[in-house]
């Protein structure tokens, strides 16, 4: 039902959609967002064919009561699948007001990747959380080409959902995924991301999500081996007094470069965020933080901590990072920091002290900063074994 | 808020615009090749010289004004600039006397007095009108200790090969917009070479004032210490008020050797422009160290107060094994001003270790953004850098922006940075004031304390001025 | 105790080491034996935790010359992780915290390096716990600290007992413990001494770096070495430390003075 009336409403987005790829070009150096991008992998994925087949799945089984929805850009996702109470497809109509509307509020016009999708994605999940309801789980995999994807979701005030989003990738394909999440009042999403890939297959993920009063938003991401991976998750809190919590573990290895631009703003007081962003650049890769926090004057009493800690571990690796803070209220606590090193001597020493051998001493501590962040996926992902597959991962 | 609304209270007027009548040596507006080699043939330059300027017209002819930092103004029209106005006394003089009274009496009025029986004792003073040196004390006196301070002009003259060996080896003229402009219509500006193992007997001091309306000040000072030598320099400059805009593009190039040290501090405190932002100096400067030496270390202190647009990244480039760069900052914004300035600390050699300390304010409608940018090259292994970047709101109408670009490629270079915001709580004023301190008073000890890191740094005459400075310009903008 | 023909376990002579190129360790000699306790005390800067690091094998300290024979093999042709599995453990005085990393995990994976040297069986996870909550009781520790990560949170006295805890699950053969009383207060004191003093016995030997006399009222040292511009100044008994605990080190600046040195 979603998808056909989404290919109703898309069909207008993807007109608009490739005039708007017209009249933007690839991005640039030029451009501060693309300074550091390895163009010439984006241009490949620009190129890619969309992908008309879908892919064979080699998801583990899902956990009793998790309900779970494949996206492959091509078939419905809903067909075939009783959906539990609370969880219903959007009306057309309903769907027409809201589609668009949280990327307007994050600001995401005249954007390239916004557009991209725009103009390759022919299928759409559009659904609304009532109450309580089950674990959600949304598998994307790509095997070959580019797998456009989007999501609507409409969280009513008071409603709690646990959602884990899959995304996997092989060989010569893409992602190019966007995701619109508009939380009411005193909602509550626990959102996880976990995104793994053989090295060779390309990322881009964005994702929008306006927070009325008092709804709280955890979103976690666990991201690696892509060869050129870029997440965005961009958080507006409508009218401040919302909590919003962004914890990240960006993992890359061999070539990978992986990107992760985040963007908070404050309309209104009283908002708090707690963000913390991990990177592991190992090999010849390249990790990439940029991480904005926007504090207008109406924003008094927000309190925002912002953490970026980037860990190097080969010398011919490379971390970017730019925290950056953009205040004007005057009654806030902001603060924003960035660590980068490599595995901390004194800790190697302390393991190895207590016989602990220096290899695994390193293994020992890098399980320990991967945990850190993998441990707060929704539960239902221990179903995908996440830390394994990101340690097994980093090769070196 | 208390009783003493600070809407009532009266921003003290800026008490240096004041303009001096005397009579100047201007050409005409207009910038092309034929005003470069005007203004190279006005002070008499050696052929190396004109084609050091040449060479970098031509490359600015090829380039667009930079647009990226965080600041909006008026176009600047580089046509409608005079790009070489000097005032009308014969070469410079011999001796102080046969200065033209009223030069020195302006340079009293700003509280620098120049005569023998004034000036300061331990602190010699380069004195620059108009972009041209009217004076410099104790010139002979630290020629004893081999060390040479005078203009630039002047060094042209007398020290051709110095000049010749380090102009641009530190900022290339192709390496930004106004350094190219910079080293096209550079007028003077001060050299300063300390030979080996000469610790410079005293603090040496540069004083730019900018006069005529309708001119750009280009300044262009190059400093450069040898092995194991040390000097502490002080830029301070003011200017009148005028009510349109001027253009200030100096480049200043530091070289130290090993075991060298160079201390670079400034006082900034040029016209900001009236309340509602009209007028005020556009202050876009290139200032770069270079550690060459092993174990050298460049010390940049700086507290900017004036200019309307602030442009300024004082940056190091350290080379040499065990080199340090350290950056102590405090920049203020009030009303309409707008300041994008941070450093570059660029970690090249092993070892080396870099300290950056910004502290910004914010009051007013002003703007205020730190930009900075931390390296660490593949050879960096063993480096160090630490940075902490805090911002001090005044009123809910100002912006304090944070932008730390932050690189690594050695895994055994570590790298810590930190930011934070904080304000003057009524929590805090009311519990100075409950113990009998004045508002105004209460608010200048948080602001000192705030800045406490960096004042710490500057020249001990300077520090007491640098606190004063701070509370003038912040009068009117609590409350 | 001491007993003349026990095995000597530690063979230091003339140790000299530095670290960042400044000589720290000037020229260290002594002998320790099975069941012996010694105690080295000195001034801050007299080169008695450096002395400590350099045993352990911390890869910032470089040995400039001298040697030391652990059970008579040469200690520096091992590795800091061989030295631990071999019986030699260091009680750090700032334990690091490692945040991330369980602490119940990390004493397992230890102890069973240190267990396969001793030719003894591994713990499985199950076994271990139950051994690990025997050893508890050495320091009165509460099981709660083994689900969190190591040494993260802890309170001073709560890493040091984790230290001797430690202790109690490597069995080591020469434990030198680096001003382990430092920042305790007199009841964590008594339980840090007591577990040192349950796991001595005539097969292994101690090593107790202090600065005050107070650790050795509860510790009794056979010999007590007093460390000085990175050498020992001077070797006694027990009563020589209630000496310096009366009139203090500034005799030693006078004995260096003495010898020429600075």
């Amino acid at each position: 039902m979603a998808v056909s009336t989404g290919e109703h409403v898309l069909a207008p987005v993807q007109q608009r959609g490739q005039a708007a790829l017209g009249r933007l070009g690839l991005p640039t150096r030029k451009q501060e967002a693309w300074r550091l991008t390895n163009l010439s992998r984006l241009e490949a994925v620009a190129r890619m064919p969309v992908n008309g087949v879908a892919t064979a799945s080699d998801a583990p089984p899902c956990l009793d009561g998790v309900v779970r929805l494949v996206l492959d850009g091509v078939n419905d996702p809903l067909e075939g699948v009783t959906l539990p109470e609370g969880l219903t497809p959007l009306e057309p109509k309903e769907l027409e007001l809201a589609l668009g509307h949280t990327l307007d509020r994050c600001g995401l016009s005249d954007d390239w990747l916004v557009e991209f999708n725009h103009a390759s994605a022919q299928q759409l999940l559009a659904l609304r959380v009532c109450g309580t309801v089950p674990p959600l789980e949304i598998t994307m995999a790509a095997a070959s080409g580019l797998i456009p994807t989007r999501v609507l979701l409409v969280v009513e005030e008071k409603a709690q959902l646990e959602l884990l989003q899959v995304f996997s990738g092989r060989g010569e394909a893409a992602h190019s995924h966007l995701m619109e999440v508009h939380l009411g009042q005193e909602a509550q999403l626990n959102h996880g991301v976990l995104a793994c890939a053989d090295g060779v297959a390309a990322l881009f993920a964005q994702l929008a999500v306006e927070q009325e009063p008092r709804s709280t938003y955890n979103f976690t991401s666990v991201v690696q081996g892509w060869s050129l991976g870029r997440i965005e998750p961009r958080v507006v809190q409508v009218d401040g007094q919302a909590s919003t919590t962004l914890k990240g573990l960006a993992v890359a290895d061999l070539e990978q470069q992986l990107a992760v631009h985040t963007w908070v703003c404050f309309e209104g007081p009283d908002g708090e965020l707690d963000q913390l962003q991990k990177c592991l650049a190992a090999g010849r890769s390249h990790t990439i933080f940029n991480g904005a926090i926007n504090v207008p004057r109406k924003a008094q009493r927000t309190n925002a901590a912002q953490l970026s800690r980037n860990l190097l571990l080969s010398d011919r690796a490379r971390v970017d990072t730019k925290p950056e803070l953009e205040i004007v209220a005057d009654d806030v606590r902001c603060a924003h920091g960035a660590t980068v090193s490599q595995l901390q001597e004194d800790e190697l020493f302390y393991l190895r002290s207590r016989g602990i051998g220096a290899s695994d001493a390193a293994a020992l501590l890098l399980r320990g900063a991967c945990q850190e962040v993998v441990d707060l996926l929704p539960t239902h992902a221990s179903a995908w074994r996440p830390l394994e597959r990101v340690l097994e991962g980093l090769a070196s | 808020m208390t009783s003493t609304s600070t809407r009532d209270l009266v921003s003290q007027p800026y008490k240096y615009g004041f303009v001096t009548e005397i009579e100047t040596d201007k050409i005409d507006k207009g910038l092309s090749e034929e005003v470069v080699r005007l203004i190279s043939s006005k002070k008499d330059e050696p052929e190396f010289l004109l084609n050091f300027r040449l060479k970098a017209f031509r490359h600015w002819l090829t380039l667009d004004e930079p647009d990226w930092a965080a600041l909006g103004y008026e176009a600047i029209d580089y046509q409608d600039i005079i790009y070489y106005a000097a005032p009308k006394q014969q070469a410079k003089k011999a001796s102080l006397d046969e200065v033209d009274p009223k030069l020195l009496e302006t340079f009293d009025k700003l509280g620098i007095p120049l005569s023998e029986q004034k000036r300061l004792s331990n602190v010699a003073v380069d004195a620059v009108f108009d972009s041209v040196s009217i004076a410099t004390t104790y010139k002979e006196k630290l020629a004893e200790h081999g060390v040479v301070f005078c203009s630039f002009t002047e060094a042209v003259k007398d020290h051709p090969e110095l000049i010749e060996k380090y102009l641009g080896s530190v900022v290339a003229s192709n390496d930004n917009y106004f350094a190219a402009l910079n080293s096209a219509v550079f007028s003077d500006g001060s050299f300063v070479f300390i030979p080996k193992g000469v610790e410079c007997p005293m603090e040496l001091s540069t004083y730019f004032r900018i006069n005529s309306g309708d001119t750009g000040q280009f300044e262009r000072t190059l400093i450069v210490a040898e092995e194991g030598a040390s000097v502490s320099y002080l830029e301070g400059c003011t200017a009148p008020m005028f009510d349109t805009n001027q253009l200030h593009a100096a480049v200043v190039e530091l070289v130290v050797l090993d075991d060298a040290s160079i201390k670079y501090s400034t006082v900034q405190n040029w016209y900001a422009g009236d309340e509602n932002g009209v007028g005020g100096i556009y202050n876009f400067v290139t200032k770069r160290g270079q550690c060459r030496g092993a174990r050298s270390r460049i010390s940049w202190t700086q507290v900017e107060t004036g200019s309307a647009i602030t442009w300024k990244y004082p940056s190091c480039v350290l080379q040499g094994a065990d080199s340090v760069g350290e950056f102590y900052s405090v920049a203020l914004t009030n009303n309409c001003q707008q300041a994008d300035t941070g450093t570059k600390m660029i970690h090249v050699g092993p070892r080396t270790r870099s300290t950056i300390v910004s502290k910004g304010i914010s009051a007013g409608r002003s703007s205020n953004s730190y930009r900075g940018l931390v390296q660490m090259g593949p050879g960096a292994k063993g480096a160090r850098n630490y940075s902490q970047c805090d911002s001090m709101l005044i009123g809910d109408q100002a912006a304090a922006n944070t932008y730390p670009y932050i690189r690594s490629q050695q895994p055994q270079a570590a790298i810590e940075h930190e930011a934070s915001t904080c304000r003057i709580s009524e929590d805090q004023l009311f519990y100075l004031q409950s113990r009998g301190i004045g508002f105004e008073e209460a608010v200048s000890m948080m602001v000192s304390g705030f800045c406490r890191d960096v004042f710490n740094q500057l020249p001990m005459e300077f520090a007491a001025e640098a606190d004063k400075l701070l509370a003038l310009k912040l009068e009117g903008s609590v409350g | 105790m001491i007993r003349p023909d026990a095995e000597l376990l530690l063979d230091i002579t003339d140790l000299h080491a530095s670290v960042e190129d400044q000589p720290i360790l000037k020229g260290v000699n002594l002998q320790v034996r099975s069941g012996e306790i010694h105690a080295v005390m000195g001034r801050n800067g007299s080169g008695k935790s450096t002395l400590s690091k350099v045993l352990a094998g911390h890869p910032a300290y470089r040995v400039t010359s001298g040697t030391v024979r652990y059970r008579g093999e040469n200690l520096f042709e091992l590795e800091a992780e061989e030295r631990a599995r071999l019986g030699v453990f260091l009680g750090f005085q700032y334990p690091v915290e490692i945040p991330g990393v369980s602490n119940l995990e990390f004493l397992r994976v230890a102890t069973n390096a240190r267990r396969l040297k001793q030719n003894l069986e591994e713990l499985d996870t199950f076994d271990f716990e139950d051994h690990v909550h025997e050893r508890l009781k050495v320091v009165q520790m509460d099981p709660a600290f083994l689900e969190r990560s190591v040494n993260e949170g802890f309170s001073g006295g709560e890493k040091k007992r984790n230290e001797i805890l430690q202790m109690a699950l490597l069995e080591p053969v020469v434990a030198i413990l680096d001003e382990t009383d430092s920042g305790l207060d007199i009841d964590a004191l008594r339980i840090v001494a007591g577990g040192v003093n349950q796991l001595a016995n005539a097969n292994n030997a101690t090593l107790l770096i202090t600065h005050y006399q107070r650790l050795l009222d509860e510790i009794t040292p056979d010999y007590v070495h007093v460390m000085a511009s990175g050498r020992i100044l001077r070797t006694g008994g027990r009563e020589l430390a209630l000496e310096l605990e009366q009139i203090g080190y500034d005799w030693v600046d006078k004995e260096l003075a003495a010898q020429g040195v600075a």
